[in-house]
């Protein structure tokens, strides 16, 4: 295996998990927030505060002609305005990511001279209420000249097309291609090439149901900036804002509260966290900000929109499928905020769940006036992840082989493992064909074909479904030096302190911004066992905070690692502070440090537990009772422990666009029974199963809960909610009467079940998780597919509401073009 | 998010409420809000005084009389519709439809009256109560007059309620042993309409009289007077019924938007009139939901 | 609050037993009245369309959206929110505790809404079906938790109850 992998053997990881890793242990977070005693950003209040309301484009694409906000600030109560023209001045750029040309965008926290898409912030304006900014903002004056408009993510690099950025010179913000095996050979030796024209992946988001919202102080005297804000990647946003206006991040507090979910939607969130820091200086006022639904849907970030090209898969007669060669265009919208890594992320994923060595992916990421993208859970895997189930179940249906027999064949094997892909990645465990075999048990699969066979002539269709996916976690950030081969970053880490208070109290600090996972459990778990005490002998310290926690450039809670990197940084923390406390207490009782067990908060030896210091104790010892302690124990003992868990990476080849791009792959695995009303394409769900592996579960109910929630934003995605602009780019549906956030009489209930392959990678064998709402794309795609009559198109978006049902239901009479072909040898 | 200023008061009297609504031209009835405050809060429209007449007794209330005719207040709530037991003998299907509508937040404040008045296309009771046959009652200055349901949809968000009135009642005329059918496809569960189909077919066999009306299509409900000639005179039978459904639509071009496009509209409203028919004459089986 | 923004009206309400009368502007919705004048942060805004339910309380007994009300037009109502939920020793009633067994909320913001739906569902109906609780759950959207333990909360609940 690779030099730099790191294993952690079973034993030991058995020895860090002790009574309370691995139990459903109930949540501390949840009596404030069961009594509505939560903190979440909105709730917060500062003394002198201006709220804040932001005039946006309502052009797509339109020149900033001139701006009038005098008759705003004439208005008693309004305290200040700001415009582009003085954001282009008060702030740099944001440093790009991407290289030339790309990296040439000049992107500001506001529309300075141009406003690429529709809701773009163009006008800010402060005032004594928001009621009042809301008011002030209707005598706002600005002029726009429109301009035209490029909405299609693949036409938009044609010549002729409007630039949106004219120092890129085009709307290409990034290209590149991946080739791995040698997938002309493939082609050439393959039994059977099936070619696919195009398969598309909406636009669509998580869409929070609390929205971003900040409370930024620029202090006047101390010249330090607070960010009081639901941002939760508060390090990524600080090393963006912090170079755009000129301050040091050591001159920036950021803090998270109780946050009502993110999912990616909330990374992003600097550019207005910008606005608000340049407004409160200008007003010398603390300034507040709430964003309402209509500006989250249309101006937050969306999820990647992806189409896919010339798709084509040599296959064997057998059934094994080589590999494909495709086009990928990624459409990014009007800015590249966290893009281009989008372009490279997908990589930790290169086969899917697949034994699949000859792959070329030709990636093109492009610019029109849309929303930015984010990265939405799941993040450009979840794409690629649903391009190659929809290959499978493509191949399966027109070579006549049985979808479950397919994957069965074509999935890396229990034995595999770790199976290392063709671009170097190494998947650390898993088990897909049992996985695939209990997703089918739950639905009753042979009594469902049955129901379908009967479902004949009915007016309904029968539909079974299956959707494998992966949920890659804890990134190796050096896969941006694939994009950009400049870019400073590599490897991950999560910082955590686990210390004793004056009093002997365990605390524990971490880097991590949770937006609803359980980490002030989960953390208390591992942190107990560790220290031999119960969760509720441990405080875990809510939220982010820059000055009282600890952090590393990565800290945040994303793509799905917290079970790894913020689990990783508490144990490694954890386990520093019980040698500490060992040897203080050996040092006390006279003992030697292996006499020594904790148990129940007391130091004690394990041949007599009558002769035991409570942690009380040995924290005066260190504190209060320093004349006491000897002198070699006080210099090297501060019950104050920090350790960053960082997961043993090395920088990925950029020329190879090779390397181990991420450290665990937790998997899904989903099968679906639908109805299909013949008459009007509507969909029902009949029965849906979810079945999930990530590792050793720290918390069994937290992670159940985190797959019913993806797979609802999945099933949400799947068949109500895509986001639609129309040919003057406005999007049509930017509040939720229109953009149809799934309901409880939408999502059905989801049977469940699990399976753990802990990873040799990680110090407890977990898996981040979290992501896995492709898979719903995946098997609702496939059961629509499977109910469709003979010579039907292929289901070629991962939007599928009725409408779209109802033509692909029509297209087998029509006798058109299929969206596919077979060429058999 | 934020209303724009406006002014308010809360009549204690219909007369009151009247006088209040003529005094100004920019004056409108506020009854649940369910509809008025979202357009108020994205600012659409302008009110300058809100009329609020949610809790004036008049206008609450359910009367059923020994015929089985009824006369409904405008604002009883979508709540009480759906749980009145001499409704549910009369007329089940305002009941019916009333359980379906949107949630039950919704319901607990949300009137017959305003659903009627704001006259969106895709608003639930207009195409039921053209199809029913009902007079809807309204009150000004000048008194008050009756306006046949097919006479009070004048247009996109515009009924014959003018200003400086209020609608007061709704009159549904007895079923006297009609069927009625309503169905509605929505793109998710109780959630916003692409098509729907009223329709009331006499008891006669063979059909001796019948209404089919169409929501989600245009500005108005649309009556499908040809499909009515045809099914008179015809038999109770599934075959009239799938025939009435390709005929409701002819001629007609919905437009398209967000949701759906003018063909899928214009296909649905046809499968949808045709199950509304097949209600009617009894044929088809309690609908599960959305149109099924 | 000056009267520009339209007239002002003193009104009387009632929230969780305590009568408040306080001058409000004709426009102000009444979510906003809970969260702003009386200070009260546990109802919540999702949305700006009625959609989510986030801002869901009980007034005069019904379950309805603070967004979609004016505050004035809820004078003499006596109102309910989250706050008023919850004794015993640990401080919360049956319902909160069975959503706390049943891990029946993640980032909690939905979750004042869902509790204060469940109270009155279940007031009118003890012993519901998951169907008949996914009905009543339909106006209050949740991000995080897909449902399924809500509605297993809620039979948890109904049965601790009975």
């Amino acid at each position: 295996m690779k030099a730099e992998t790191t294993y952690y053997p079973a034993v030991e990881q058995n020895e860090r998990l002790g009574a309370y890793s691995g139990q459903s242990v109930p949540r501390v977070e949840d009596k404030r927030l069961l009594k509505g005693q939560g903190a979440f950003v909105d709730d917060l209040w500062m003394h002198r505060q201006g709220h804040v309301h932001f005039v946006r484009s309502p052009y797509a694409h339109a020149r900033i002609v001139s701006v009038d906000v005098s008759r705003a600030e004439a208005q008693p109560g309004v305290y200040a305005t700001l415009t582009g023209e003085e954001v282009g001045v008060l702030q740099q750029p944001y440093f790009q990511m991407a290289p030339e040309p790309g990296g040439l965008m000049k992107d500001y926290c506001m529309a300075v001279g141009k406003a690429r898409y529709m809701g773009e912030p163009v006008v800010a304006v402060l005032a004594e209420s928001a009621a009042l900014a809301r008011d002030a903002a209707e005598l706002i004056d600005v002029v726009y000249e429109p301009l035209g408009v490029t909405l299609d993510g693949v036409a938009t690099i044609e010549p002729e097309t409007p630039v949106l950025h004219e120092e890129i010179g085009s709307n290409v913000a990034w290209h590149g291609v991946y080739d791995y095996g040698d997938v002309d050979w493939a082609l050439e030796n393959a039994d059977h090439v099936v070619r696919i024209d195009r398969l598309h992946f909406h636009r669509f988001s998580s869409a929070p149901l609390e929205t971003t919202g900040a409370l930024v102080n620029w202090d006047p005297g101390t010249g330090e900036i607070e960010f009081r804000t639901n941002n939760q990647m508060p390090m990524f946003a600080a090393m963006f804002i912090g170079p755009a206006i000129g301050v040091g991040i050591d001159h920036m507090q950021f803090s998270s509260q109780d946050i009502g979910g993110g999912f990616g939607i909330k990374i992003t969130s600097y550019t207005y966290l910008t606005a608000l820091a340049l407004l409160s200086r200008k007003a010398g006022r603390p300034v507040k900000w709430s964003e309402t639904r209509w500006e989250h849907l249309a101006a937050s970030a969306h999820g990647n929109e992806r189409t896919f090209l010339d798709i084509e898969v040599p296959v064997m007669s057998d059934g094994t499928i080589l590999g494909f060669k495709v086009r990928a265009f990624d459409d990014a919208g009007a800015y590249l905020r966290y893009e281009p890594l989008g372009a490279v992320i997908w990589s930790q994923v290169v086969p899917g769940n697949y034994r699949l060595k000859h792959v070329r992916v030709d990636y093109t990421e492009t610019l029109t006036n849309k929303c930015p993208v984010g990265p939405n859970r799941g993040y450009s895997r979840l794409q690629h992840l649903w391009m190659i189930e929809r290959i499978v179940d493509i191949v399966a249906k027109e070579l006549g082989f049985d979808p479950v027999e397919l994957r069965k064949l074509n999935y890396v094997q229990p034995e595999d493992y770790p199976y290392e892909t063709p671009n170097g990645c190494i998947y650390d465990s898993g088990d897909y064909p049992t996985m695939l075999e209990k997703a089918l048990e739950l639905i009753d699969y042979q009594g469902a074909r049955k129901r379908q066979r009967a479902a004949a002539g009915t007016g309904k269709r029968i539909g079974i479904g299956i959707g494998s996916t992966l949920d890659s976690g804890t990134n190796n950030f050096g896969q941006s030096r694939i994009i950009n081969s400049a870019l400073p970053f590599s490897g991950n880490g999560e910082a955590a302190i686990v210390r004793l208070d004056l009093y002997g109290e365990v605390t524990v600090t971490i880097g991590t911004t949770p937006q609803g996972q359980g980490h002030e459990t989960t953390a208390a778990q591992v942190t107990a066992d560790i220290l031999g005490m119960s969760p509720d002998q441990v405080h875990v310290a809510a939220g982010y905070n820059k000055a009282a926690n600890t952090y590393v450039g990565f800290s945040g809670t994303y793509a799905s690692q917290f079970a790894v990197t913020g689990l990783g940084a508490v144990m490694g923390a954890a386990e520093k502070l019980r040698g500490e406390i060992i040897k203080v207490g050996a040092c006390m009782l006279g003992a030697e440090e292996s006499d020594i067990e904790l148990a129940d908060g007391f130091v004690r030896l394990a041949a007599n537990h009558e002769v035991a210091i409570p942690f009380i104790g040995i924290a005066a010892t260190v504190f209060a009772n320093v004349a006491e302690l000897p002198g070699e124990l006080a210099d090297s003992v501060t019950l104050n422990c920090r350790y960053v868990y960082r997961p043993p990476f090395t920088v990925p080849d950029h020329e190879t666009k090779t390397g181990k791009l991420t450290l665990t792959y937790a998997s899904q695995i989903h099968a679906a029974v639908i109805e299909i009303d013949e008459e009007t394409g509507l969909v029902a769900i009949l029965d849906y199963a979810a079945v999930d592996e990530c590792g050793r579960k720290i918390n069994p109910k937290i992670v159940e809960g985190q797959v019913h929630g993806a797979t609802a934003h999945g099933i949400g995605a799947a068949l109500h909610e895509s986001f639609e602009y129309d040919s003057e780019g406005q999007l049509l549906n930017a509040t939720f009467a229109d953009y149809h956030a799934a309901t409880a009489l939408d999502v059905p209930d989801i049977r469940y079940d699990d399976i753990e392959c802990p990873s040799p990678f990680t110090p407890n064998g977990a898996k981040g998780m979290g992501e896995g709402g492709g898979a719903p794309l995946s098997t609702i795609c496939s059961a629509i597919e499977d109910a469709l009559p003979e010579g039907a198109h292929i289901v070629f978006d991962t939007h599928n509401h009725s409408e779209r049902v109802y033509e692909l239901l029509r297209s087998a009479a029509a006798k058109g073009p299929r969206g596919v072909e077979v060429e058999s040898r | 998010m934020l209303l724009a200023p406006t002014e308010y008061v809360r009549p204690g009297s219909l007369e009151e409420a009247i006088d209040e609504l003529g005094a100004r031209p920019g004056a409108r009835v506020l009854a649940g809000g369910q509809s008025l405050i979202n357009v108020l809060k994205h600012r659409a429209a302008s009110v300058e005084l809100l009329v609020d007449v949610s809790r004036l007794a008049e206008l609450r209330s359910i009367d059923v009389a020994a015929d089985g005719s009824a006369r409904i207040g405008a604002a009883t709530t979508y709540r009480e519709l759906e749980h009145s037991a001499p409704l549910r003998a009369s007329h089940a299907i305002i009941g019916r439809v009333a359980a379906g509508t949107v949630d039950r937040q919704v319901r607990a404040r949300g009137t017959i009256g305003g659903n009627a008045c704001f006259a969106d296309p895709a608003s639930n009771y207009p195409p039921l109560l053209v199809a029913l046959g009902a007079e809807l009652e309204i009150a000004g200055r000048g008194g008050t007059r009756s306006v046949a349901a097919e006479d009070f949809f004048l247009g996109l968000w515009r009924t014959a309620v003018g200003p400086g009135e209020v609608l007061v009642a709704i009159k549904l005329p007895p079923l006297g042993g009609a069927g009625v059918g309503y169905r509605s496809l929505q793109i998710a569960a109780d959630s916003w309409a692409l098509a729907r189909a009223a329709a009331w077919v006499g008891p006669g066999d063979p059909i001796d009289a019948a209404r089919v009306v169409l929501g989600c299509v245009a500005g108005t409900p649309v009556r499908a007077s040809a499909v009515e000639s045809k099914l008179i005179g015809g038999p109770r039978s599934a075959q009239a019924a799938a025939e009435a459904g390709a005929l409701a639509v002819e001629g007609l071009d919905p437009p398209s938007d967000v949701h759906a496009s003018g063909g899928y509209r214009r296909a649905m409203a046809a499968v949808m009139a045709a199950r509304a028919v097949g209600d009617a004459l009894g044929l088809a089986e309690e609908v599960a939901s959305n149109g099924r | 609050m000056a009267g520009e923004g339209g007239a002002v009206h003193s009104i009387e309400v009632t929230v969780n037993g305590e009568t408040h009368q306080v001058a409000v502007e004709a426009r102000r919705l009444l979510v906003h009245f809970i969260r702003e004048t009386l200070g009260m942060r546990g109802t919540h805004i999702g949305c700006d369309s009625g959609n989510c339910g986030a801002c869901s309380v009980i007034c005069d007994g019904q379950l309805i959206k603070s967004c979609m009300m004016l505050a004035v037009a809820a004078e003499g109502c006596e109102i309910e929110t989250v706050e008023s939920l919850g004794e015993g020793a640990d401080g919360l009633d049956p319902i909160q505790a069975a959503f706390k067994e049943h891990h029946g909320l993640q980032c909690g913001y939905c979750t004042p809404g869902f509790l204060l739906n469940a109270k009155t569902l279940l007031a009118e109906n003890p012993n519901p079906s998951e169907a008949e609780i996914r009905r009543a759950l339909k106006g209050n959207l949740c991000r995080c938790t897909g449902y399924v333990n809500i509605v297993r909360s809620i039979e948890a609940a109904a049965e601790a109850m009975r």
